[in-house]
């Protein structure tokens, strides 16, 4: 039931049957009662027919002056039946019946026992030829001081055929209705719930990062709603933006006062000094974890930012130019394996540049010659490796490089958090960083990340 | 070789114009984006240290007017932000090399003179001219391997002739490379700085082509 469609659906479809049945079962009953009115009203004009007719002849016989019109009185066992019976003095008819129609052949109808004052009709249902249920009239009247019994008699089956008949178009007039009525719920709840899958498009884009915000033109009753998700939305962006300026400004701040700092300890009359030496060691401590919280505290507030989609290949075109400008002198060949335009990051453009600069940056500092990187689509995982032909980090130590602030060897620039900060990116966006040896023969790392559509 | 220094905290900007100074060159300095921009866009400077976060213009806006305008000098950029967001914003505005606060003075005037030599379109270090050599390190000439001793202003001559070896420099154009903005300049004294430095040069090194300038003739 937790289907807002399935909801309406079992609504409708439920009334809908309910309705059919009782509808058919209602104008059943009505066009029964309706037949079962006509046929006894034929009976008791047959009835009143035979008693127009009644004579008494010269023996004292009743007879009929004229046949009676309806040939069905004249074939055998035709289902429609007349049989005049003398009353005796008791009231109870003498056996044998005093006259009958031709279509009672040999057979005689039998009334239960019952005083009737003259003139007035009773109905009754009795069993005749061939053991067929007859709905019958009886009426009993004086002619010429004789008392006599007249039955009219027609088998039920009339009556019940065409009712069956007309209950058989009924159900299926009511079933073609009540499918009709059901494809129209159906449809209407496709239409009606048309938007609210719209929404759930609309909402599925910006968490593929493929909108910013939640697009399109929406009914009157989901317009509130959507323009409150855009506007938290927006103030998340807003949020984020700010974050990421005042860390800027923050590190600005700090880093200026360190520049001065590191500078006058490094000043000719100061340096080799002990102070000269403790100060620097501090800022350089200080300029790391500056630097490693600054990373991770814009990634917190990005990561779970929804509607960020960052395409890698113009990322790693803009770090490359920077690459081959910042290590200009080293004649390296940095090499990018052709990748779809289509292949994205679900994440901000930010975090992805911070992630694959220092893998690449890392990479062309360790490289004798060759730097290449490789970025594809892996089942919904973007895949982005960057291998050198350095001299590789030993298996043993790889765990130890992408913790905080340890360094495979001092000696070449960096602040040693590179790796680590990676790391962490990495696992915030719910990817990781695997180190591995390269085939060129240096180190291969390998990022995986969720990829946007 | 003359060096304009972007970077608006005084005491930093002191030190980095003093570094700079000792390592043989000369230093205008900027104090805000604006300044920074119009003396960039208006002397001759051989390369710029240029600092992100300026007030009224921020560097980053600077660097794209001055390569707008067609100003090719190397920039180093200074900044606080090591983020490489950052970083390549700063490199596809133009920047040549990129440096992140606090920073070893060593390290920025090594960056500084690969820059400048990578400008010249030279790959060493060392700049040879026949039997004279510069070394832009250590801010020494030499003769045939014998250390030849230059005052500050000889040094800057030499140095801005030697990235320029086989082309003709003008008066003018040395005087705008060695001399400071607020220097009192004096077209007379770049005649006694030459004549001074023939003397301690093997002989017609620096040819006088008249009407235009200086040559360093290098002979291999």
């Amino acid at each position: 039931m937790t289907s807002l469609r399935f909801r309406l659906l079992f609504g409708t479809l439920f009334w809908i049957a309910a309705s059919v049945l009782v509808a058919g079962w209602g104008l059943g009953r009505l066009f029964h009662q309706h037949v079962s009115a006509q046929f006894h009203a034929e009976l008791q004009t047959h009835l009143d027919q035979l008693t127009a007719h009644l004579e008494i002849d010269d023996q004292g016989r009743p007879t009929l002056n004229l046949p009676l019109g309806d040939p069905r009185f004249d074939k055998p066992f035709s289902g429609l039946y007349w049989q005049i019976d003398r009353l005796s003095e008791a009231g109870v008819p003498a056996s044998g019946a005093a006259l009958r129609s031709r279509s009672l052949w040999d057979q005689a109808l039998a009334i239960p026992a019952n005083a009737l004052a003259d003139g007035e009709v009773h109905q009754h249902r009795i069993i005749g030829p061939r053991g067929a249920m007859l709905g019958a009239v009886e009426r009993s009247l004086t002619l010429e001081d004789r008392p006599l019994q007249l039955i009219v008699a027609a088998d039920e089956r009339l009556m019940i055929e065409p009712v069956a008949r007309f209950k058989g178009e009924l159900w299926l007039a009511l079933g073609v209705l009540g499918f009709g009525l059901a494809l129209a719920a159906l449809l209407q709840v496709f239409v009606g719930l048309a938007p609210l899958r719209k929404l759930q498009a609309a909402l599925g884009r910006v968490r593929d990062g493929q909108a910013q915000r939640m697009e399109g033109r929406f009914p009157s009753e989901l317009t509130p709603l959507v323009t409150e998700f855009n506007s938290v939305l927006m103030q998340n962006a807003e949020v984020v933006a700010r974050a990421r300026t005042q860390a800027g400004n923050l590190a600005h701040a700090l880093k200026t006062p360190l520049s001065v700092l590191a500078n006058a300890a490094d000043a000719p009359e100061n340096r080799n000094t002990d102070l000269a030496r403790l100060v620097a060691a501090q800022i350089e401590t200080a300029r790391k974890q500056v630097d490693y919280h600054l990373a991770r505290a814009q990634a917190v507030a990005t990561a779970r930012l929804p509607g960020a989609r960052t395409p890698v290949e113009p990322v790693v075109e803009g770090l490359l130019r920077t690459m081959r400008r910042i290590h200009a002198g080293r004649g390296l060949e940095l090499h990018v394996e052709p990748m779809p335009s289509s292949l994205a990051f679900r994440g901000e453009e930010h975090d992805l540049q911070e992630m694959l600069g220092n893998l690449i940056d890392n990479a062309c500092k360790w490289a004798r010659s060759r730097v290449e990187i490789r970025a594809h689509d892996g089942q919904g995982r973007l895949l982005v490796s960057v291998d050198d032909d350095g001299k590789g980090v030993a298996a043993g130590q790889r765990d130890a490089i992408l913790r905080r602030g340890v360094r495979a060897d001092e000696q070449v620039a960096g602040t040693g958090l590179g790796l680590a900060i990676v790391g962490d990116l990495a696992h915030m966006y719910g990817g990781s960083l695997m180190l591995a040896d390269s085939p060129l023969g240096g180190l291969r790392a390998v990022l995986s990340l969720a990829s946007a559509r | 070789m003359r060096i304009l220094v972007v970077e608006d905290e005084p005491t930093l900007a002191a030190q980095l114009v003093e570094g700079v100074n000792a390592a043989g060159y000369v230093t205008d300095r900027a104090g805000n984006g604006v300044d920074a921009h119009f003396m960039g866009d208006t002397e001759p400077y051989d390369a710029v240290v240029l600092d992100l976060g300026l007030p009224q213009m921020d560097g980053i806006t600077v660097l794209r007017k001055w390569r707008a305008a067609g100003r090719t000098m190397p920039v180093l950029i200074l900044t606080a932000r090591d983020s490489w967001h950052e970083k390549v914003a700063g490199i596809d505005a133009g920047a040549d090399d990129y440096l992140t606060k606090p920073f070893h003075m060593e390290e920025l005037l090594a960056r500084l003179r690969a820059l400048i030599r990578r400008a010249g379109g030279h790959a060493g270090a060392e700049l040879v001219c026949g039997p004279l050599t510069l070394d832009t390190r250590s801010s020494r000439a030499r003769v045939s391997g014998q250390a030849l001793s230059l005052t500050s202003h000889e040094y800057r001559v030499l140095a801005y002739l030697m990235h320029h070896r086989g082309e003709i420099v003008s008066r003018s154009e040395l005087i705008q490379h060695i001399y400071a903005q607020d220097f009192d300049r004096d077209s007379n004294t770049i005649e006694v700085f030459v004549g001074r430095l023939r003397k301690k040069l093997p002989p017609d090194l620096i040819e006088t082509v008249r009407g235009l300038g200086y040559r360093l003739a290098c002979w291999s």
